[in-house]
Parts: C-alpha cells; sequence; structure tokens
C-alpha cells in the first residue's frame, strides 16, 4: 500500500505538473483540493484520467469523486479495492 | 483618434518593461530566444504550472495594460492560437490508448483560449473576441477594437499572440519559407477615446485580403483617405517589402522574427520611437503574407 501512495505522489506530481513538488511534499491524508496544493475542477478530471490510464479503473458514479479523490490515502484505498 | 494609454510586449527582443526598447533593436538569429520575466511575481500557482508560453506570455502582458476600470472589451488576434497544447491534444488523441484524455490540453488549445484566460483572470465578463486571418490578425482585432470605440465603448484591451514550436521548425524549408528565424510574441494595449496631452494614437488601420492591387497603390489611396502625404511621415516599419527603401524605412522582420503577429511589436516599437522622438507619422505595413496587406498609421499628437 504504501509503495503504491508513493507511486500515486509521483504520478500526481507529472500529471499535474506540480513541478515545485516533490513526493515527500504531498503527505498520505493532506487534503488534495483546497487551499495547501490549490488543485480546481480541471484537477480533478486529471485525476479521472490518471486512474483510467494508469489503473484501468473508471468512477462510474462522479459524485464519488469528491471522496475518492480527497487524499491519497483515499485515492490508494480506491484503487486496491477495485483492482483486479 | 484612439489613445494608446499603455502597451506591453513580451518577445525575443527585450521589450517587457523596457522603455526605449527601439533604441536597442537587436538582430535576431535561430539561437534568439523569448525573453520573458520571472513569471513567478506575476501569475498564480496554478497559472505557472498549467499555462503553456503563449498563455503566459499573453496573460503577463495584458495584466500590464490593466487600469482601474475593467474593460469594456478584450480582443485578441492570432493566426495560430495556442500550437503547443494543440499539437500535444492532437497527439494524445493518436497515441492514447484510454477513452480519457486529459482536459488541460484540450482546454486550452483553442484560439479564443487566450482571450479566455485573460477574462478569467480579471474576472471580466465584457465582450470578449479573439479574431484569426493569417498575419493580419492583428490588423482585425485592432479594427474590431476602433470599431468598438466608435460605438461608444471607451476602454478596451487589444493584442496579438503567436508562438512558435519545434513542428513550425520543422516545416520551415517547406510550407514556411522564410530567412528570418521563426519566434513567439505577445503584445496587448490598452485603447481608449480618452485623450493624452501628447499622447500617441492609432489614427487608422486598414487591410486588403486576396489584394488584386498592388501595395504601392493600396498605402496611396490609405494615405490619401487620411490627407497624408507619403512624404509626411516621419518612418515606414515594413516587412521585408522591396520597394520600400531609403533613410526612413526600417524593415522590422529581423527584429519582430517570423511571426504572423509580429505587426503587433511593430506596432509597439512604433509607439516606443514616438515617445522618445518627438512628434509624427509611423506607418507600419504588413504584408507577410504575399496578398494580403495591412496597414497601421500611429501618430504622436
Amino acid at each position: 500500500m504504501s509503495e503504491l501512495k508513493e507511486t500515486l505522489k509521483a504520478q500526481i506530481i507529472e500529471q499535474l505538473n506540480l513541478e515545485n513538488l516533490t513526493v515527500a511534499d504531498i503527505k498520505d491524508d493532506q487534503p488534495l483540493f483546497g487551499d495547501e496544493l490549490g488543485l480546481d475542477s480541471i484537477d480533478a478530471l486529471e485525476f479521472i484520467v490518471l486512474l483510467e490510464q494508469n489503473y484501468g479503473l473508471k468512477i462510474s458514479n462522479p459524485s464519488e469523486g469528491k471522496d475518492i479523490f480527497h487524499s491519497v490515502n483515499t485515492l490508494a484505498a480506491f484503487i486496491e479495492k477495485n483492482k483486479n | 483618434m484612439f489613445y494608446i494609454h499603455s502597451i506591453s510586449s513580451i518577445s525575443h527582443q527585450l521589450s517587457f518593461q523596457s522603455d526605449g526598447f527601439s533604441e536597442k533593436l537587436f538582430v535576431l538569429d535561430d539561437t534568439s530566444s523569448l525573453e520573458v520575466p520571472d513569471f513567478k511575481d506575476i501569475l498564480p500557482p496554478t497559472a505557472l504550472r498549467r499555462l503553456s508560453p503563449i498563455l503566459k506570455i499573453s496573460l503577463t502582458t495584458a495584466l500590464e495594460c490593466r487600469n482601474k476600470k475593467e474593460f469594456d472589451a478584450i480582443v485578441v488576434g492570432t493566426a495560430l492560437g495556442c500550437l503547443q497544447d494543440t499539437e500535444k491534444f492532437l497527439n494524445t488523441i493518436r497515441t492514447s490508448t484510454s477513452e480519457t484524455l486529459s482536459p488541460t490540453a484540450f482546454i486550452q488549445s483553442t484560439h479564443n483560449t487566450i482571450g479566455g484566460q485573460i477574462s478569467l483572470f480579471l474576472k471580466n465578463h465584457a465582450y470578449n473576441m479573439t479574431h484569426t486571418q493569417n498575419a493580419l490578425s492583428f490588423e482585425i482585432a485592432l479594427i474590431d477594437a476602433i470599431t468598438l470605440l466608435k460605438e461608444g465603448n471607451n476602454n478596451v484591451l487589444v493584442g496579438a499572440a503567436d508562438e512558435k514550436i519545434e513542428l513550425l521548425e520543422k516545416l520551415r524549408n517547406s510550407i514556411i519559407r522564410s530567412k528570418y528565424p521563426l519566434t513567439s510574441l505577445a503584445t496587448f494595449f490598452n485603447l481608449k477615446n480618452d485623450q493624452i496631452e501628447n499622447g500617441i494614437v492609432i489614427k487608422d488601420v486598414t487591410v486588403n485580403l486576396n489584394s488584386t492591387i498592388q501595395l504601392g497603390d493600396f498605402i496611396d489611396s490609405f494615405l490619401e483617405k487620411n490627407g497624408i502625404q507619403f512624404n509626411e511621415i516621419l518612418k515606414v516599419y515594413h516587412s521585408d517589402c522591396e520597394f520600400i527603401n531609403g533613410e526612413n524605412t526600417m524593415n522590422y522582420l529581423p527584429y519582430t522574427g517570423l511571426n504572423y503577429s509580429a505587426s503587433a511589436l511593430a506596432t509597439h516599437m512604433a509607439y516606443d520611437e514616438l515617445s522618445h522622438n518627438g512628434k509624427g507619422l509611423i506607418l507600419i505595413v504588413n504584408n507577410i503574407c504575399n496578398n494580403d496587406f495591412g496597414l497601421t498609421l500611429i501618430e504622436k499628437c
């Protein structure tokens, strides 16, 4: 699980072009949306792309997105729960 | 008479926040690069990580032209639009095996992204228009801006931007034939009806698309319409026009590089020159595209 979280952080940095951040800068339970990282609705769309391209996962119910994308912890849990 | 209240350019010249840059122009070559400010001091983190170079330079120059009042209109000319994001998006379509595509490049790949980003950043909900007409995109945008001022608006942001990408370099000896280096640039200015003492104005602008008349005849009729003799003009800036030569003429392409918005930067050069060298008229001749002519007359009152 911790390896997955580290991989996710690296993928988030690359996908969202967060070039000023390193993997160590993103805490597992840190809210991804809000003031700290400054992510917005377009970034949420990028998360959907990231999940499909890297893990083959689709968000079937868009209203679930807010909870799934809350933090690296919730993203990793979603991937673990739904992976084949 | 339409007064230029503020003007800003980012280009391969030292044009940004550099009063008098027209006296320090240097001939560009293939190693020349964009002379950019530190965007971290100007743009928010979201814009820094998301915007492509053409959007960063357009937004930065547009912000330089802000005044206390909200713009009545934002008018942009661009021939090729946001090329870097267009190429990125098309490549993603070509190579992606998944059903979903990254939204950022798609959102930012349209021509009107430039005007849209300026509007979003300024929270401006006024008229927002993008004109694309090859190398005359700037002149068409300027005609629109002047029309808006004639209709009673009084605070218009107008400008032009185009960017160089590697793909254009690859096409340079086939589709694009030019001895001048390809460049990126953005120029924006705030145009108003409000007079400024000893101010600099856009006196007139015109275009002729797919012209069947000679450029010389077109210039003559333009000057006649404005009641001006050719010898009254202080200087003519032109885009490598063979028959325009002599002491008071300047081919601007060695300094702007080949860029379909080059005449917008030439307008800033003319503004800068008039600011420092007394009164007079400068005629900017744009014939980058063979039979499409653009003429802009700029005057210091």
